[in-house]
């Protein structure tokens, strides 16, 4: 609130847009040090730097984890600050479209079929799954070279109520062993991360950011609509498209590797844009360091909230986002 | 500076735009007037490149729409579209300076040139004041003001509004209109902006075209269309004309 007033007192806004940028960015990135290395720190077993065991559980276990947790975070984030843009409405985001529910589809009819035996599988098929899923919303929502928003969400609802219908089935279908894997699979969870799942959801990030930043510029202008961008030469069918792939493919890597986390891609973009409230070329980079801020810190505290025991992060996400973001909704106009 | 020639544009096998044929200068002022669903907005986004026409050519500055690219083009021609929407909460400043995106490269941000722009442009428009108050808080007249910035932002040659004068009470009205005399006179820039209100068309413009079911009815000096033969010609109304201050008003018949 101080911002505003000092910002209407100055002689040059853009003076002040920028410094509150800088200090978003700086304060988001130690927010994500701090919570990786409370991550890293913290955990079932005491790590002690000069034991071979514990380094390898540091290195090994617990590393990697923490920093598949921040990935996913960002990704999940950055996926649901595009998909608000793209679509003008600030409930868009992976799930509702039905990109998570293409892979959780994917993942859970094959796990069902007990798939899951064969390593690598399941993931792909997720993976396939989301890309699927969008490309099968966008083909429903497109009418004569134009793609109509509430005609998205509505196709990826009810592919949702599809998806969910085929999951069901293949439950009643599977035999006990390969429930467990299943439903695992669907709470979500970053345990057992490997460095090569890391680097796999690592790359697809940085490949979506780069595409969403070449674009950024276009994607914000759509906040005014599509004519309107249109008749400021934004090329729109090709920055939506773009947007789109982008957004699903990030989403497919995430979901495909950890499962189905909640709320993050709705909550986080939510959460820059009530203390920021800043285009997407601010909201791009927030969303990022913000969604693996959360994720990391929500791993930290479903590791070590109950002793011997670890709960669904998923859920954590929630529990740890949803007080912080009605407080905020509530002071904000 | 702009030129139609036998534009034609149809929704879904619904003509919209038949044959539309016309040249406007420079530094005019100009009203595109006519009955709801006469094709004033679809002619507008033709112009802006919303659309493409199906048949016929528009040429700007002797250069045929096609041949422009987009970003060239948004830096000459300036569209207000009917209810400008962000979809998330703005503050006016920060609205107005997205009429410097065509200008802007890409990953390039505003620079202090583009911020002076902007308040220049809110300064015109009479809204420094509403600079950093948030779009939402605003009355429709003051919304008006900042997205008719927003257009000024970019320094077109060719200004496009479509209603600017809808949903504004007398008072705004006058002001709104004055303002686009300003903006003629000030900037050089033409303006064409829609309106289906006749009396508001006439008495803000220096011509007006009169659109009837898609066609161009009349291209014309307001004061050769406010007469009441010509007004039941086009719009099937009878109606008096009332003569105040050099200008003509017309009065429809109640019966």
């Amino acid at each position: 609130m101080n911002d505003e007033r000092t910002a209407a007192g100055s002689p040059s806004s853009f003076i002040v847009h920028r410094s509150s940028f800088g200090v978003a960015l700086l304060a988001l990135s130690a927010l994500l040090v701090l919570s990786i290395a409370l991550g890293v720190r913290f955990g079932a077993t005491p790590i002690h730097w000069n034991d071979p065991t514990s380094r390898t559980i540091l290195l090994q276990i617990r590393l990697p984890r923490v920093l598949l947790a921040a990935a996913i975070g960002a990704a999940l984030a950055v996926a649901g600050v595009t998909f608000q843009t793209l679509l003008r409405n600030p409930l868009a985001d992976p799930f509702i479209l039905g990109v998570s529910g293409g892979a959780a589809c994917g993942a859970a009819v094959s796990a069902a079929l007990g798939l899951s035996r064969i390593p690598g599988l399941v993931p792909l098929i997720a993976f396939a799954g989301a890309c699927g899923a969008t490309a099968a919303v966008f083909l429903l929502a497109r009418r004569r070279d134009h793609t109509d928003p509430t005609r998205l969400l509505l196709s990826g609802l009810v592919l949702n109520a599809f998806f969910s219908a085929v999951i069901l089935i293949s439950f009643g279908l599977a035999r006990q062993s390969d429930l467990t894997a299943a439903l695992r699979w669907m709470m979500g969870t970053v345990a057992g991360a490997t460095w090569t799942a890391v680097a796999l959801v690592v790359a697809f990030l940085v490949v979506t950011m780069l595409i969403l930043a070449w674009f950024a510029n276009d994607l914000r202008m759509l906040a005014f609509g599509e004519e309107d961008a249109k008749a400021r030469g934004v090329d729109v069918e090709r920055v939506t498209l773009a947007g789109f792939a982008a957004a699903s493919i990030v989403t497919g890597a995430a979901v495909a590797v950890s499962g189905i986390i909640g709320f993050v891609g709705l909550l986080v973009p939510h959460l820059i844009r009530l203390i920021w409230r800043r285009d997407f070329r601010f909201l791009l980079p927030l969303c990022a360091l913000g969604g693996a801020a959360l994720m990391a810190g929500a791993d930290l505290v479903s590791r070590v909230s109950v002793p011997d025991a670890e709960l669904p992060i998923g859920a954590f996400t929630a529990i740890l986002g949803v007080p912080f973001f009605l407080s905020l909704l509530r002071r904000a106009r | 500076m702009l030129e139609l020639r036998d534009v034609a544009y149809a929704y879904a096998g619904a003509p919209a735009l038949r044959d539309v044929t016309l040249r406007v200068g420079q530094r005019e002022l100009v009203a595109l007037a006519g009955p709801n669903g006469s094709g004033k907005s679809t002619l507008l986004k033709l112009i802006a490149r919303v659309f493409a026409p199906q048949r016929g050519t528009i040429a700007f500055e002797g250069t045929p729409l096609a041949q422009w690219l987009g970003k060239d083009y948004a830096k000459r021609v300036g569209y207000l579209p009917q209810d400008p929407d962000p979809a998330f909460p703005m503050r006016a400043l920060d609205v107005v300076v997205t009429g410097r995106a065509p200008y802007l490269g890409r990953f390039a941000w505003e620079s202090a040139r583009d911020w002076d722009e902007a308040r220049a442009a809110l300064a015109l428009c009479d809204a420094e004041h509403l600079a950093e108050r948030y779009l939402d808080e605003m009355s429709g007249g003051e919304r008006k003001r900042v997205f008719l910035a927003r257009v000024l932002a970019g320094q077109p040659r060719l200004i496009l509004l479509d209603e600017p004068l809808a949903a504004l009470d007398l008072a705004h009205v006058q002001q709104f209109a004055a303002l686009l005399r300003d903006v003629v006179d000030r900037t050089g820039a033409t303006v064409l902006f829609a309106a289906h209100d006749l009396n508001w068309a006439a008495a803000h413009s220096d011509r007006m075209l009169v659109m009837q079911q898609g066609a161009l009815a009349l291209d014309a000096a307001p004061s050769e269309v406010m007469r009441a033969e010509v007004v039941r010609a086009l719009f099937g109304l009878e109606v008096e004309t009332v003569a105040r201050d050099g200008r003509t008003w017309i009065v429809p018949r109640v019966t």
